[in-house]
Formats: structure tokens, sequence, C-alpha cells
């Protein structure tokens, strides 16, 4: 059975001073298997942004169904939310979202501090994954004294911690320089090999050319996807360089 | 064209900012209108042609001057909060093309812009309300008085110049901040504004030692003269704690939390105590400015409205008869003429004219001298050159009585032999056996009962010891003792006194009579008689005209300090507002509540909002000892009363307090739900 299903998805939003509706999706509907590495990729205002938010349960979908490891999203009651979002979903953010009131540390912690951890056992999850992202130094810095590279980390740190079935990426690499995104790739790629399913949006070839499927979005469509297969990097980012342009100039689905 | 290019840029920027500008304008005008009023209270004929008006005016002059110098130091602070954003704005014209000169104009049409509004409207705020706080006034100081120009223009002139020169200097500096920083620096400004400054337990600790000694050094004082000189020093240490422990204490406490994993790593306290941290970090010093100014309003109205409200009992207490005179006896064998019995006559005559009574009649001879105690009860008299501040402590004034006039009085009965005495104290102890003045040497039998009826001694700043001796003989040797060459140390007085049954206007008209005829009495003003006196009813005038402007300056400078605290608060609520509505962003996707995380942001910002009170709170009390001890001077001895009324005080405070809050997390929780 799939991780997560996406069956006729639809957000439609009201804007608060006029009654037109802007629909951000229109009828999306796509699988991910567990422990995949997909990419959604789509121009800006394509609807990638929302449906992350309504995988992640932060916003609601207007019709349509989100099933997660066999449990549909709809079902889950305002109580459970924060539950379950920390439980099954990890985060990492194209602005890291690291609050600066915590040390990294402390920012790491914080989802299993909300679900009521003993320390003891926060400290044994922290240092192998810490030792894993390379941050193990700087745990005791405030983000306001690191690089983006290492707040990125950070972040990525934060989501793996608590062992969720899926991570949730938003333009993970959006803030980075390209040494710190390659970094950050390399990381996806390693967490992903060791049985980690990862769900990304972004605008970055490079980022997509690494996961092993790219989606496309148009119009709050899944327009088109690809596999990565046998391909490597080079190749696939080719193949979606001409992908991407045949979508910006109107072309024909293949 | 281009000149009306730059105004619109500048009223538009603050349209956009109206959310930050409009309590700027508010206060601006808030304080115009103040000073206004006090300049035209102090220049307004209805007070300056009062007697004792004049220091009321100089008083009220002062207090203008206060209001200056205040509102300079808080238009500054609250000028550059606006001017970081504005900066900002400023940086995007000049990417836009703008150059220094341009923005220097923009900024000069804004700060024209600001400063006309606040002047015109506080001065007419000012002059709309002008009359209505001289008419409060006049009731405080219980007089009438209803001749008077409603609007000054001298004082609209002198008003909006002073003001002219506070906004130029703001001006002046938005300039310079302006040429000294590059397009980039601009843009930034928001960001880099505030620093958290660095906390370390040694500062923490050293705030907690200077607030604890300043406490010990208010709460230890005894004497009054010696506490205005230590009470300053107390005011120093306490707002140098305060500034300490608001910036460096909160924050240390704080990281113990945090070091104590079992309680700090807990959903409940996690999020609570690491936000608390930082805001005690970027907040210190306003809280610790909050907190003082609170403090002051709290000691000028506890103090001031004591004072008004215990007036009447500061009257009765230097005045404990309706009229009274003091005659000077040149020395103690001329008590045996009995010249004063030709006053006391007079006096009984007119007040048969007048077909009056006297009642409570209280008439006895008194010798006194002053003189420094030591607990051997040695009495050191005229120290010169070794009498310091210090020393005041022990300065006393000694009463003499003979047992028959203190047994006359007081209906006690008193029996001493020849080198006894008794003793009672007013405002000090007397514990020795023995007293020893000069050459006189007494040994004391007993205490007696406190002596009231020498309004005198009752208002002396300095302490009083009544000493009551068998007969005029035993101070004999006091008589010897002089000041340099011949003027005496032991002063011989004929105290009388009365009260009347009678209106205020028939008292004060038989005093005026009673004083016309002793002038005319042979022996007064010669062979080293003199006198002096007293009627109730005329000296209340005197006591109120200094005890209700002192309310009443008070109550201006409170409302002044009421209205800084207003707008630093506001803008401290809208600066976290925005830093925390991203917080709140990011605490629920990583999978808090809402629920939980209002309940988080609301704690906290209650406690960062009454830290400062509660602080202050405890300020006061630990000034109100030192400020019982200053309000003795001023003849005020009702405990009772001044912990009544501070604890009203409090409580309005409290309320003011309160309503701030509610009125500034409005806007806190309109920007964080956004």
């Amino acid at each position: 059975m799939s991780l997560l299903t996406v069956q006729g998805l639809k957000k439609t939003y009201t804007t608060r001073f006029s009654s037109n509706k802007t629909q951000a999706l229109k009828n999306v509907n796509f699988t991910l298997e567990r422990g995949e590495y997909a990419a959604i990729m789509g121009e800006s205002g394509s609807g990638k942004t929302t449906l992350l938010n309504l995988i992640a349960a932060l916003d609601r979908p207007t019709s349509g169904k989100i099933i997660l490891d066999g449990r549909s999203i709809a079902e889950i009651t305002d109580k459970e939310l924060a539950q379950f979002r920390r439980d099954n979903l990890g985060f990492v953010f194209q602005d890291f979202n690291l609050l600066d009131t915590f040390s990294v540390e402390d920012n790491i912690l914080l989802p299993l501090v909300l679900s009521s951890r003993s320390y003891d056992e926060m400290s044994k999850r922290l240092a192998p994954v810490a030792h894993e992202l390379g941050i193990a130094e700087i745990l005791k810095k405030y983000p306001y004294e690191i690089s983006g590279g290492q707040k990125q980390r950070a972040a990525v740190a934060r989501a793996l911690i608590t062992n969720p079935s899926v991570i949730l990426a938003d333009e993970p690499t959006g803030a980075l320089d390209s040494r710190s995104t390659d970094e950050l790739l390399e990381l996806f790629s390693k967490i992903n090999r060791s049985g980690q399913t990862i769900l990304m949006v972004t605008h970055s070839v490079k980022a997509a050319s690494r996961s092993g499927r790219v989606l496309f979005i148009k119009d709050g469509e899944v327009f088109h996807q690809l596999y990565k297969g046998e391909m490597t990097d080079e190749q696939f980012y080719m193949k979606i360089s001409d992908t991407l342009t045949l979508l910006a100039t109107g072309g024909e689905r293949r | 064209m281009k000149r009306t290019v730059f105004a619109k840029m500048a009223f538009v920027g603050i349209e956009r900012n109206r959310r930050l500008y409009l309590p700027y304008i508010f206060s601006c005008i808030g304080t115009v209108a103040m000073a206004y009023i006090v300049q035209y209270i102090s220049v307004s004929p209805a007070i300056s042609q009062l007697k004792g008006g004049n220091t009321l005016a100089a008083a009220l002059s002062m207090c203008k001057l206060v209001i200056l110098v205040f509102s300079l130091i808080f238009l500054f602070y609250t000028n550059s909060f606006l001017s970081r954003r504005r900066n900002r704005e400023y940086g995007l014209y000049s990417i836009l093309g703008v150059d220094k000169k341009g923005l220097i104009r923009i900024a000069a049409w804004e700060s024209l812009t600001v400063s006309a509004i606040s002047i015109i409207g506080g001065t007419v705020l000012g002059a709309a309300l002008s009359k209505l706080a001289e008419l409060g006034l006049i009731r405080l100081i219980h007089t009438q008085a209803d001749y008077s120009v409603p609007v000054s223009a001298g004082c609209i002139g002198y008003t909006a110049l002073e003001f002219a020169v506070i906004f130029a200097l703001l001006y002046i500096a938005s300039v310079i901040r302006i040429c000294r920083c590059n397009t980039l620096e601009l843009m930034k400004s928001e960001q880099t504004g505030e620093k958290p400054p660095k906390a370390s337990a040694l500062l923490a600790v050293a705030g907690a030692v200077i607030l604890a000694g300043a406490y010990f050094i208010a709460v230890s004082v005894k004497n009054p003269i010696s506490t205005l000189f230590m009470f300053f020093i107390a005011v120093l240490m306490v707002i140098a704690a305060t500034y300490l422990l608001f910036i460096s204490g909160s924050v240390f406490l704080c990281r113990i939390l945090v070091k104590n994993k079992s309680y700090y790593y807990k959903k409940n306290h996690f999020v609570s105590v690491s936000s608390m941290a930082y805001r005690m970090k970027r907040n210190g010093a306003g809280l610790a400015g909050i907190c003082i100014l609170s403090t002051m309003v709290l000691v000028m109205i506890g103090s001031s409205s004591s004072l008004f409200f215990g007036a009447e009992e500061s009257i009765k207490s230097r005045y404990p008869y309706d009229n009274e005179i003091n005659v000077y006896i040149p020395a103690l064998e001329q008590i045996e003429d009995n010249k004063t019995d030709e006053i006391k006559q007079v006096y009984e005559k007119i007040i048969r004219e007048n077909a009056a009574e006297a009642k409570n009649v209280s008439e006895f001879t008194y010798c006194k001298i002053s003189g420094l105690d030591s607990a051997d009860g040695k009495i050191q008299l005229d120290p010169g050159e070794s009498f310091s501040v210090l020393s005041y402590d022990r300065l006393r004034t000694f009463y003499f009585l003979t047992q028959d006039e203190y047994n006359r009085c007081t209906g006690e009965r008193i029996s001493l032999s020849a080198g006894e005495a008794a003793v009672s104290t007013l405002h000090c102890k007397f514990n020795a056996p023995v007293l020893e003045i000069g050459e006189m040497k007494l040994k004391i039998k007993e205490k007696c009962g406190e002596f009231t009826a020498l309004g005198e001694a009752n208002s002396n700043v300095v302490p009083s010891v009544v000493v009551v001796v068998p007969d005029y003989d035993t101070v004999k040797p006091l008589e010897k003792l002089t000041y340099g060459e011949n003027e005496r140390m032991l002063e011989i007085q004929w105290h009388y006194a009365y009260d009347l049954d009678e209106s205020d206007e028939l008292t004060a008209a038989i005093y005026e009579q009673q004083l016309d005829c002793l002038e005319k009495i042979d022996f007064i003003n010669s062979d080293g008689i003199s006198y002096n006196s007293g009627c109730r009813t005329k000296e209340r005038a005197d006591f109120y005209i200094t005890f209700g402007g002192l309310f009443f300056i008070g109550i201006i400078l409170s409302v002044l300090f009421i209205l800084a605290q207003v707008l630093i608060i506001y803008y401290k609520q809208i600066t976290e507002g925005y830093e925390d509505r991203a917080r709140f962003a990011i605490l629920q996707k990583v999978g808090m509540t809402k629920d939980d995380i209002k309940k988080s942001i609301n704690s906290q910002v209650l406690t960062v909002f009454f830290a400062p009170l509660i602080m202050a709170g405890i300020h006061f009390a630990f000034a109100f000892s030192p400020i019982w001890k200053i309000l003795q001077l001023f003849n005020l001895n009702d405990l009772k009363l001044v912990v009544l009324v501070s604890l009203a005080a409090f409580a309005v405070f409290g309320l003011c307090y309160t309503g701030i809050y509610r009125l500034t997390a409005k806007a806190y929780y309109k920007i964080v739900s956004e």
C-alpha cells in the first residue's frame, strides 16, 4: 500500500473582501510509495505550496482526499492535528523557520518536548542525528550565530528527530548558496537511501534532478511526471529542463 | 514640482505608518498641552496675587522645566523608534534615486508636519483645559479667584517656541542619522536596531546587591534631615539596580531554569522560559524604564496626596489652638515680674468685647535649649566647627517646664525634689539615667506623659525632649551659657493660647485686634521682650497653598509620566506583536496547537507587563519609610492616613496601568492574529 495517496484534491480560496474565487488546486491525484524521494515542480502560483500545506494539514481541502499511512487526514480532529503533525510529518522550509529564542539543540528538540518525551530519550535521539548532519559542534549556538547552510541542516535535524513517515520540504535550497545547496542535496540523498520518504517542492532543476521522481503541476493539476530510473543526475537534469521548457512554451503533453 | 513631491512623500509616509505615528503625535500634543497649562498657571494673576503665590509660581516654573527636559528625553526615545522604521523607507527612496538632500527634505517635511500638528493641537488642547486646571488648583489650595485671562498669547508663544526647539533637535538628530548611513544601512536599520545586551551573572548579582543596599539604607535611616541626602543616594542606587536586574537579572534567572533540564524540557515550560529570556533580553531596558517611571508616579502621588489629605492634621499639630502668642522673656528672674499678665488682660478684654469666650486656655512659661544628645545623657552644646550633617541625627531641643506648670497643664501629679527631673520625648528616645547640660546635672526620676500643647515643638524638625524640673532655679546654670559674646543659649518664653468657638472671620478679627493692642504696650519690643504669634485660620491658607500646590504638581507630572509609559508600552507591544507573529507561525508548523501557543504567549505578555508594576510596588514599599520621615518634616504625623493614601495611590495607579495594558494588548493581538 502507498504511504501517501492524494485523490481528487481541490482547493478554492475566497478572498475576504470580494466574492471572487481563486482556484489554487483543481484536481490533484498522485501516490507516494514508502522510501520514495519525489519532487514537485511548477511555476509560481501553480499551487505547489498549497498542495504542501494541505498534506501538512495546515489547511483543509475544499474537496478530495489525502490518505497518509492508511489514515485520512480529513478525519483527524483539530485537537489531534498538532500531535499528528509531530508524529508523522517532518518539515524543512525555505527560510529554515528556526526560532531565535532557542539554541540549535533546543530547536531540534522542540517537537520531542512538545510530545512530552523525557530528556534522556531526547539526548539519545539527538546524538546520532546531529552527528549524521554534521552539526554536533554548533548545538549550543543560536540560529543568528550560524550560517544558512548550518541553519538548514539544523532544520533537517528537527524534521528527522521524530522519525516521521514523510519529510515535507518546501524549497529547501531556496535560501542557500551553491555549496550549501550541494551539501543539503547530498544529505537528502543520504537520508533517503537509509529509507526516509521525502516529498520536496522546488523551483530548482538541480534539486529536482537528485530525486527519484518529479511531478509537474500546472494550473492546479498534475500535468506530467518523470521517473529517474537508471538515469544519472545529469541526464535527469536535462530531461527535467526540457520538460520545463515545454511546459513554459505551452507544448503538448508527451 | 519637486518640492511638492517631497512633501507628498512625507505625508504618505506618515499616513502609511499611522499605527506608529498617531500615538506619537497624540503624546506630543499631550506634552505640549501640559507645558502650556503649567506655564499659563505659573504666570496667572490668580496665583501670583495670593499670599505665598510667588513661591507656588516658582515651583510651577520648576515643574515646567521638568516637563521640558523630560519631553526632550522621552521624545528622543520614541523618535528613535519611529525613525528606525522610517529609515527603511528612506533606504528604498534612496535606491529609487532620491539623493541625501532629497531625503533630508522629506524628513524636514515630515518633522514640520508632526511638529505643526503637535504644537497647534497641543496649545489648543492646553487652552481648552487650562481654565479647568486653574480652577482645579484653586480648589486644591482652598482659595477663590475668578479674574484671569482665558487664553494667554504670551504663553502660547513661549510653549510653541520651546517645543519648536525640541522638534528642531529631533530633526537634526534624524538628519545626522540619514547622513551617516548609506542606502543599505538605512534599509537594514529596522533589523539591526536593538542588539540584545549580553546578560551576565555578575551584573545580575551586582543589581541584587545594590538593590538590597538601597533598601537597607531606605529602611535604616532614622533622621529626616539626613534622610533627604541618603534618600537621594538610595534613589540613584534603585535606578541602577532596576536596570541591572531587568536587563541581566531576569535573563540570569531564566538561564538557571534552562540549566535545570528536567524542568526546562517540559512542554509547558520549554517555549515559555526560552521566549521569556529572549523577551527580557530585548526589553529589559524598556521594562526598567517603565518600572522607574511607575515608582516615580507612586512616590509623587503617594507623598503629595498624603500631604494634601493630611493638611488639616498638620495644621492642628503646628497650631493646637485657634490663636497663640509666645513672648520672649530676657532673663529667668523677670518671669516673676508678671509683665505677661498685662498682655493676658488685654487679650481677654478684646475677646470679651467681641462677645466671644476663650476655651481650652493654655498658659505656661518654658525655657528651651538645643544640643547634641549622646547615649550617656551628656549634652554637647554649641559644637561649632565639628557640627556636620551626620550630627543632625543627635540634635535635640530641650524644653524645660517647672513641675507646677507641667502639673497644671496636664493634670498630672509629678513631685520632684531638687536635682531630679522627669522627661517625655517627641520623635526621639531619651534613655540615659542622667541629663547633663553645662553645669546643670539632673537625675532622671521618671518618664512622664507626652506634652502636646506646644505647637512649635510638635512641628519642629528637630526632635524634642520635654524636661520637667522642680523650679526655675534648677535651670539657672544654663543662663550663663552664650553663643559667641552675648547671645544667650537659653530661651525663655511665655506661651499663651486658646480656642474660640467662633467663625473663622471673627477668630481672625480678634487675633488682629489683639496684635494691634499688643503693639501699643510699652515694654513690647523693648528691654529684650519680643513675641511671635499665630492664628490657625490665617495660617491655614499657607499650608494649603504649599500642600495643594505640591499635590497639583504631583498630578501634572504623574499624568506626564503615565503618558510616557503608555507610549513606551504601546511601542513595545507592537514590536513584540510583529516578532511573535512569525514565531506563532513557526510553532504551529512544528506541531504546537493554537491554544497552547495562545496560552503561552498570554502568560508571557502578562508576566512581562506586570513585572514592572510589581517591582515598582516593592520599590514603593521600601521607599515608604523615608517618605514617611520626610512627610514628618511637614508636620504630618498621621501614619494611618499616609498608609491608607499610599495604598489608595497604588490601587489607582494599578488600575491605570491595567487600563493601559488592556488598551495596548488590543493592538498586540490584532497584529499577532493578522
